[in-house]
C-alpha cells in the first residue's frame, strides 16, 4: 500500500518531468537552414543616430570582405549592383545603426576600462520580395586594443557567424 | 690688418650664399607645387580593392582620377564615379603598428604613458560606384590640415558631395572659435 502511494505521488511529477523535458528538446532543435546562393549586402543606413561616415563605410567594407571570405554564397553583390537583379536565390541584407558610443583609443589604453567603442546595429535578411527571413541585433565592439573603427571588424565577424549558422 | 680681410671675405661668402639661397628658393617652391594634387604619406585605411588595410602610399587627383599609388602597385577610381567626399578628424597613437602594440607589456605602466603620446590626423572618406552600379567605400588617413585640400582637389576633378569643402571648412573652425 505504501508503494502504490509513493508511485501515486511521483507519477504526476514524472510527467511534468517528461514533458518539461520534450519542450526543451524541442527548442533546442536547430532551426532549418536558410537556402541562399547569393546575397546583396546594402548600405548600412542610420536613421535612429549620427553616425560619422568613416564608420558607416567601415562597417559596409568590413562586412561584404568577411561575407567573402566565408565562402558560404556562390557570389556577394554590393549595394547598386545591377547584375543581383538577375541572381537567383538571393538573400539581401539591410543594416540599420540604432545605438553608437564613439569612444576613445587613448582613454582604453590608459585605463583599460574606460573608452570602449559600441556599435548596435539591427540586421535583417529578407528575400528579393522584401520579406523577412531572419532578423537580429548584433554589437561591435573594441575595448582595449585598436582603433574606434575595429568596432566595424568586430560587426562584420559576428553578422558572419551569424550567416554561417543560419545559411546553407 | 689680417683680421678685417678675413672678416670681409667671410661678409663675402654670406651675401653670396643668401643670394643664392634666394635664388634656389622658388625652385624649390616650383617643385613642390610641380603636382599640388599629391599627397605623400596617405594611409588607405580600407576600401580599395587590391590594397591591404592600413597601406602608406601617395594619393594624388589627377586627370581627372583618383590615383593612390603603392610601390609599383596603382589603383585608379575615375572621379566622375565618387558620389560622397567627406573630411574628418582623429589621432592616432605617435608609436603605432607592431611595436606600439608590444609597448603595452612595458613595464611600470611605460607603454599606457606611450599611448598618450598621439598624433592629430586627418580623414577623407570617399563613396563610390563601380562599372556595375556597386556602391564602394574608401577612408583614407592623412597629415593633419590636408583632408580639406585633397577634397578640393578631388572636387575639381569632377568628384561630387553632399557637403561644400567651405561649409565643413567652418564647422571645423568653429569648435577652435569656442575654445577661444
Amino acid at each position: 500500500m505504501k508503494w502504490t502511494g509513493y508511485l501515486s505521488a511521483l507519477l504526476p511529477l514524472a510527467l511534468v518531468f517528461l514533458f518539461t523535458g520534450s519542450a526543451a528538446t524541442a527548442q533546442d532543435k536547430p532551426q532549418a537552414k536558410i537556402q541562399a546562393s547569393s546575397i546583396q549586402i546594402l548600405m548600412v543606413q542610420s536613421d535612429e543616430v549620427k553616425l560619422p561616415i568613416a564608420f558607416q563605410l567601415a562597417l559596409y567594407e568590413n562586412l561584404i570582405e568577411q561575407v567573402q571570405k566565408a565562402n558560404k554564397f556562390s557570389h556577394v553583390y554590393r549595394d547598386g549592383d545591377m547584375a543581383a537583379a538577375g541572381a537567383a536565390d538571393l538573400v539581401v541584407l539591410h543594416s540599420n545603426v540604432y545605438g553608437f558610443k564613439q569612444g576613445s583609443e587613448g582613454k582604453r589604453q590608459v585605463t583599460t576600462v574606460a573608452g570602449a567603442t559600441q556599435i548596435k546595429v539591427h540586421c535583417d535578411f529578407t528575400d528579393k520580395a522584401g520579406k523577412s527571413e531572419l532578423a537580429q541585433d548584433v554589437t561591435g565592439n573594441v575595448r582595449f586594443i585598436g582603433g574606434n573603427l575595429r568596432a566595424t571588424f568586430d560587426f562584420a565577424k559576428k553578422v558572419t557567424q551569424i550567416i554561417v549558422t543560419n545559411f546553407q | 690688418m689680417k683680421m678685417p680681410r678675413a672678416f670681409l671675405t667671410l661678409c663675402a661668402a654670406a651675401v653670396i650664399l643668401i643670394g643664392v639661397a634666394s635664388f634656389s628658393a622658388p625652385c624649390l617652391a616650383q617643385d613642390a607645387n610641380a603636382n599640388p594634387m599629391s599627397f605623400a604619406d596617405t594611409k588607405q585605411v580600407l576600401g580599395l580593392e587590391g590594397l591591404k588595410h592600413n597601406v602608406i602610399g601617395t594619393l594624388a587627383a589627377e586627370n581627372g582620377s583618383l590615383v593612390f599609388t603603392r610601390g609599383k602597385k596603382k589603383v585608379v577610381v575615375p572621379a566622375a564615379s565618387i558620389t560622397e567626399v567627406m573630411t574628418g578628424k582623429d589621432t592616432e597613437r605617435t608609436i603605432g603598428g607592431t611595436v606600439g602594440t608590444l609597448t603595452m607589456f612595458a613595464p611600470y605602466g611605460g607603454g599606457r604613458f606611450l599611448s598618450l603620446f598621439r598624433t592629430k590626423i586627418d580623414t577623407l572618406s570617399l563613396e563610390y560606384s563601380d562599372p556595375s552600379g556597386g556602391v564602394h567605400g574608401v577612408i583614407f588617413a592623412l597629415s593633419e590640415g590636408n583632408a580639406l585640400g585633397a577634397k578640393k582637389a578631388l572636387l575639381n576633378q569632377g568628384a561630387k558631395t553632399s557637403v561644400p569643402p567651405e561649409v565643413e571648412a567652418d564647422a571645423q573652425a568653429k569648435p577652435k572659435e569656442k575654445k577661444q
